[in-house]
């Protein structure tokens, strides 16, 4: 029988078990370097620094969690906030310039297939609203959960994602059927 | 199309534009840095004090004439008023009363990772 997360976590906690913390890591690392990699824009290299980062504040902190939460969720926080500091560390977060960032995709490197033309439509997107899509299109989480993981009002949450559905449905246009 | 379907169909297309990534050794590398783990630092930890407890008090016992001290503060305690115990008593009491509540609030209030 496949242990839980909780069975994997209390492994942890009472034995320093690195071979459960291990499991853990093998179950959600794909989804934290996804969602890390499409908030830094597909930059694979920082992406996956970030998502180990994560893991070790994970690993550090483990004592914290509470269970409250889902464990993808509470990683999605600290994958968050580890993609935060670094932009903030880069200069690239709030004060962030949309429109060089913008200018930075060329619209023909856009490859013709709905899923490339989807993904580039979706880095088009404000950090806030892709982050919001993201974690709630995209990896499921409730409106609630994706509010505490970005540290911000339920409301606007809600209005991200209702704003980054819009723009998305725009861009995918031409793909609607006719 | 209304609008609900919409909504589900793009989702729908958002996880599936989102491909499993394969670890290729990410959790090899994680596992790599991750600190040794705590049970040999715990142990290490408490050989450590345990040894330097030993030590101290085989120094005070030596150099206080068989704890000889031990014998002449309890005669003074005793012979101090009973008041002035009491008030020993309760102050002693308040301080580790004390010392618990600031444990316990600097455990509840955990940092965010």
């Amino acid at each position: 029988m496949e242990l839980t997360d909780g069975d994997l976590i209390a492994r942890v906690l009472v034995d320093d078990d690195q071979h459960a913390f291990g499991e853990l890591v093998r179950r959600h690392q794909s989804s934290v370097r996804g969602l890390l990699r499409q908030l830094t824009r597909t930059d694979v290299a920082i992406a996956d620094d970030l998502a180990q980062e994560t893991f070790l504040r994970a690993y550090k902190n483990i004592r914290s969690f509470r269970g409250e939460a889902r464990f993808s969720t509470w990683l999605y926080r600290i994958a968050y906030n580890c993609f935060r500091e670094n932009a903030r560390r880069r200069k690239e977060f709030v004060g962030i310039d949309e429109e060089q960032l913008q200018s930075e995709h060329d619209p023909q490197v856009a490859d013709p297939a709905l899923r490339h033309d989807l993904m580039y439509a979706l880095s088009l997107l404000s950090l806030h609203e892709r982050s919001a899509i993201l974690l709630c299109c995209q990896n499921g989480l409730s409106h609630e959960e994706a509010a505490r993981v970005l540290d911000i009002p339920l409301g606007t949450v809600k209005t991200n994602v209702l704003r980054g559905r819009e723009k998305l449905k725009r861009s995918l246009a031409a793909w609607g059927p006719d | 199309m209304d609008e609900k379907q919409q909504e589900d169909s793009l989702d729908r297309q958002l996880r599936e534009a989102a491909p499993y990534i394969d670890d290729e050794g990410f959790t090899a590398r994680v596992l790599q840095q991750l600190p040794p783990p705590r049970r040999g630092r715990d142990s290490l930890r408490a050989v450590i004090l345990l040894g330097i407890t030993l030590l101290a008090s085989a120094l005070a016992y030596v150099l206080s004439d068989g704890g000889r001290f031990l014998v002449v503060a309890m005669a003074r305690l005793t012979a101090l008023p009973t008041l002035w115990l009491l008030a020993l008593a309760f102050g002693s009491g308040l301080f580790f009363m004390a010392g618990g509540v600031v444990v316990a609030l600097s455990k509840a209030s955990e940092p965010r990772p």
